[in-house]
């Protein structure tokens, strides 16, 4: 991931192009307008990306690398088939011979590929459909020039397509293809290998049903410095929604591996849906060889590290409209650990979240306790918890936080423990946070965030009396109200997540200035207010 | 809040930052660990290897401690000339501190057996061949040389600096800076924890810390305490002044570092008493004196954590 000054210069540039090609841009505008589509696509920035590709677009709609790009945004903002109207025109107008048709192909291939992978039921007539009909797009350019990126892609979806009992066209083996991408790889010279080269030939090796060669190329390729998180989530994507390895045990361990790797490069962010969750934390500890093949010699210390935060998961909460959709997040922390042992039973468990989700008058955008329900996803969608009482509550302008006391208590969650510290302001400081984001229909989402600043000890200075806040931001959107945030070794909770933003926050400790991030409350301060009543 | 001041050993070392990342994620990796920055503990680094070396060496991999395949992975990195003897006591000083190290010649070395069958010197018995091990005898006895008699030097044709006065400055700035806060701990390796202790015990400017950690240590060597008078004796070398916690020595037998006499307790009393903790521990692999690899140390991780409070 760019760090944030680049990101920032990214957004900026691109905002001022979109300005000029709003006006009267010149030829020279447009020319440097065009590299920055890929720079934003790279940042993960696609609702910028999007505007700024139909702007190139309506300048010159013939540029049939900005018209890709465009493809790309609409695939990977859930718009794929007016990708691939888009494409399907783009295909027919270029050349065979055009670089830009076999990636255009190629992108086609990737369209139906995602039609696939969003559909709920695999097995069902669109699902199939569009399996075909990648497995055709990714076969014509593999055909014409042997990528090894559509081969590979081919031999996924020809070893899903044969799961899943479809009958692969004729002329296609899967054993064969996969062996032409790894003679096809193993000839590239070392200057010309990207990103994705050790990637690709783990997949290939997969196709061989070849598990060692699989794990010790992936090792090479999560440990390389050239990987960044998305091009691991990438991987999962491909290994889990058409690889399909959580249904072999290796596999399974695999993929848990490439997760715990994943949430250690920064800007990394995993969704995963309760089910998941549970399966994860209920699935036995990597075998010793496996955790060192795939994640080297410290694999026992990140794989346990994972392990850890999957638990914390379950203490976290969705907070919901009483029979309705998810308003915000919450999670448990015990009483005596807030300072309240000597009004409530020290080990009574209790749900923090924020004002503005739950408060007493129900005051917009919140709710009142008594319209809210509880349910802890990770451990059982099922039940739900009513709020007996707020305990203590502070307002948006101060802690942002309301402690619920639940009406039944919770058995078998461990609380989340309270770290005595705010991390110390490095460059490589960072957090995570585990919530709902709103709208998903996948539940939890782990996000690693860059902390940026705070107004801790010993720097630190509180703009408002007995109140710690600080900043961090991911690549993308921020967590859900009434997230924990989490210091990034030992899964302690720092602080109360409460506010994100892209753009617009002023900066921490009297710095001039604004700029994108989330905020959130330490949780120091919090205990602090509840103990002072 | 709490404070970890770092010091480096022999040897040439990656730039500060990234030896100084390098020893926060060893210490956050480790079996037990100790993620200095989760727990609110800030940290800094005495980094002197510019002084002693062209420039910094760009293979931080190297500097992890997983590899034994060349001289920076064995803390011999920088290709340290011979010192030259400017007075007879600084020629018995460096022969006898070879003799300590390795029984053998340049010549000898080039010829012996990796593992001779009968050892005279501790670097005889790391189970290395002589073009990795040749590099770091001469690392360490240039560094130490050139710190203990405060020689004016730099690489490669930058104006010489007297070696002693200025790592000590640097030492001092680092121990009194604004940003440290108590407890503060101390946590040195090989020629840094003779170097921390130099200024603990021997120089007026340097502020109290709360704790002190000595890794892979050859303050045990005669010839190095012989070094650290006045202030040093052996009935109360403890630096009492400047110390206002415990001490804690880590080592392994096979350290070539620590020679024949890792073990500092007899010889740093406090008032006569032994009240040093020496602690011993088996780092893997055949190069014992890694910094990684002590970091990884579960014991380490518990005097550290002792000594910050972190409870």
């Amino acid at each position: 991931m760019a760090d944030i000054a680049q990101v920032d210069q990214v957004r900026q540039a691109a905002r001022a192009a979109l300005e000029h090609l709003q006006g009267h841009a010149s030829a020279a505008e447009l020319q440097a307008a065009k590299p920055l589509v890929e720079k934003l696509r790279n940042q993960r920035d696609y609702e910028l990306m999007g505007q700024l590709a139909e702007a190139v677009s309506r300048r010159d709609p013939k540029d049939a690398s900005n018209r890709r790009l465009y493809a790309q945004y609409l695939i990977d903002t859930g718009k794929a088939t007016a990708a691939i109207d888009l494409l399907q025109l783009l295909v027919r107008r270029l050349a065979p011979d055009d670089p830009e048709w076999a990636e255009a192909t190629g992108l086609l291939g990737r369209a139906w590929k995602q039609i696939y992978f969003d559909a709920d039921d695999k097995s069902d007539a669109v699902a199939r459909e569009a399996l075909k009909k990648a497995i055709a797009a990714y076969r014509e350019p593999y055909a014409a020039s042997g990528n090894p990126w559509h081969g590979v892609n081919l031999v996924a979806l020809l070893a899903r397509a044969r799961g899943i009992g479809l009958r692969p066209p004729g002329g296609l083996d899967v054993m064969a293809i996969a062996r032409q991408v790894i003679e096809r790889l193993d000839a590239t010279p070392p200057e010309r290998r990207d990103a994705w080269f050790l990637a690709t030939l783990a997949e290939a090796s997969l196709g061989l049903r070849d598990w060692s060669s699989t794990e010790g190329r992936l090792r090479q390729y999560v440990s390389a410095p050239s990987t960044q998180a998305f091009h691991v989530a990438s991987t999962l994507r491909q290994f889990t929604q058409i690889w399909d390895l959580e249904a072999d045990p290796r596999g399974r361990t695999l993929v848990d591996l490439l997760r715990a790797r994943l949430m250690q490069l920064q800007g990394a962010e995993l969704r995963l849906a309760p089910a998941e969750l549970q399966r994860i934390g209920q699935q036995a500890a990597a075998p010793a060889f496996q955790l060192e093949a795939v994640l080297g010699p410290n694999g026992a210390q990140t794989y346990r590290w994972w392990k850890t935060g999957i638990e914390r998961a379950a203490a976290v909460a969705c907070v919901r409209q009483r029979l309705g959709a998810r308003i915000g997040t919450g999670f448990l922390l015990r009483a005596g650990d807030l300072g309240l042992g000597h009004r409530l039973p020290a080990d009574e468990l209790l749900v923090l979240t924020n004002f503005h989700v739950v408060n007493p008058q129900g005051a917009s955008p919140g709710l009142a306790p008594g319209d809210v329900e509880i349910v802890f996803e990770a451990v059982d969608a099922n039940q739900a918890y009513d709020i007996a009482e707020i305990v203590w509550h502070s307002t948006p302008d101060r802690h942002d936080a309301a402690l619920l006391r639940l009406a039944t208590p919770v058995a078998g969650i461990r609380p989340l423990p309270i770290a005595t510290a705010l991390p110390v302001l490095e460059e490589s400081a960072r957090v995570y946070i585990i919530g709902h984001p709103g709208g998903r229909d996948l539940a939890f989402s782990f996000q690693d965030n860059e902390l940026i600043d705070h107004e801790g000890p010993p720097l630190g200075q509180p703009a408002i009396d007995g109140v710690t806040r600080l900043h961090y931001r991911a690549p993308t959107e921020g967590g859900s109200s009434g997230s924990p945030v989490f210091n990034s070794r030992l899964w302690q909770v720092i602080a109360l997540h409460h506010a994100g933003g892209k753009i617009g926050m002023p900066k921490l400790n009297g710095k001039p200035g604004s700029y994108g991030a989330n905020g959130g409350i330490s949780l120091q301060s919090i205990v602090a207010a509840i103990k002072a009543g | 809040m709490a404070h970890v001041t770092f010091i480096h050993g022999i040897a040439n070392k990656p730039p500060a930052a990234d030896l100084l990342r390098i020893w926060r994620e060893t210490l956050a990796n480790a079996a037990e660990p100790l993620p200095l920055g989760d727990l609110g503990v800030s940290s800094e680094l005495v980094y002197w290897a510019d002084l002693m070396y062209d420039k910094p060496d760009d293979n931080v991999v190297a500097h992890e401690g997983v590899l034994e395949n060349t001289p920076a992975a064995v803390d011999g990195g920088g290709g340290a000339a011979a010192p030259q003897p400017r007075s007879a006591e600084e020629a018995a000083f460096l022969e006898a501190l070879r003799q300590r190290m390795s029984g053998l010649s340049d010549a000898q070395m080039a010829t012996a057996p990796d593992l001779p069958a009968q050892p005279q010197g501790t670097l005889e018995r790391v189970p290395l061949p002589w073009f990795l091990k040749k590099p770091i005898m001469d690392a360490f006895l240039r560094d130490v040389h050139h710190y203990l008699f405060d020689v004016e030097f730099a690489p490669n044709g930058r104006p010489p600096v007297p070696i002693q006065k200025t790592i000590r400055e640097r030492f001092i700035d680092s121990i009194c800076s604004k940003t440290v806060s108590r407890p503060h701990v101390v946590v040195s390796h090989s020629m840094g924890t003779v170097i921390a202790y130099d200024c603990l015990k021997r120089v007026g400017a340097c502020a109290e810390v709360d704790g002190f950690i000595t890794l892979g240590s050859p303050l045990g060597l005669d010839e190095v305490q012989d070094k650290l008078q006045p202030g040093w004796s052996q009935d109360n070398g403890f630096p009492h002044e400047r110390l206002a916690g415990g001490w804690v020595n880590v080592y392994d037998r096979l350290d070539p570092v620590c020679g024949f006499d890792p073990r500092l307790a007899n010889d740093y009393r406090k008032g006569s008493a032994e009240v040093i903790e020496d602690i011993a521990v088996r780092n893997d692999g055949a190069w014992r004196h890694s910094i990684t690899k002590y970091l990884r140390q579960p014991a380490v991780a518990d005097a550290l954590r002792r000594m910050l409070q972190l409870g």
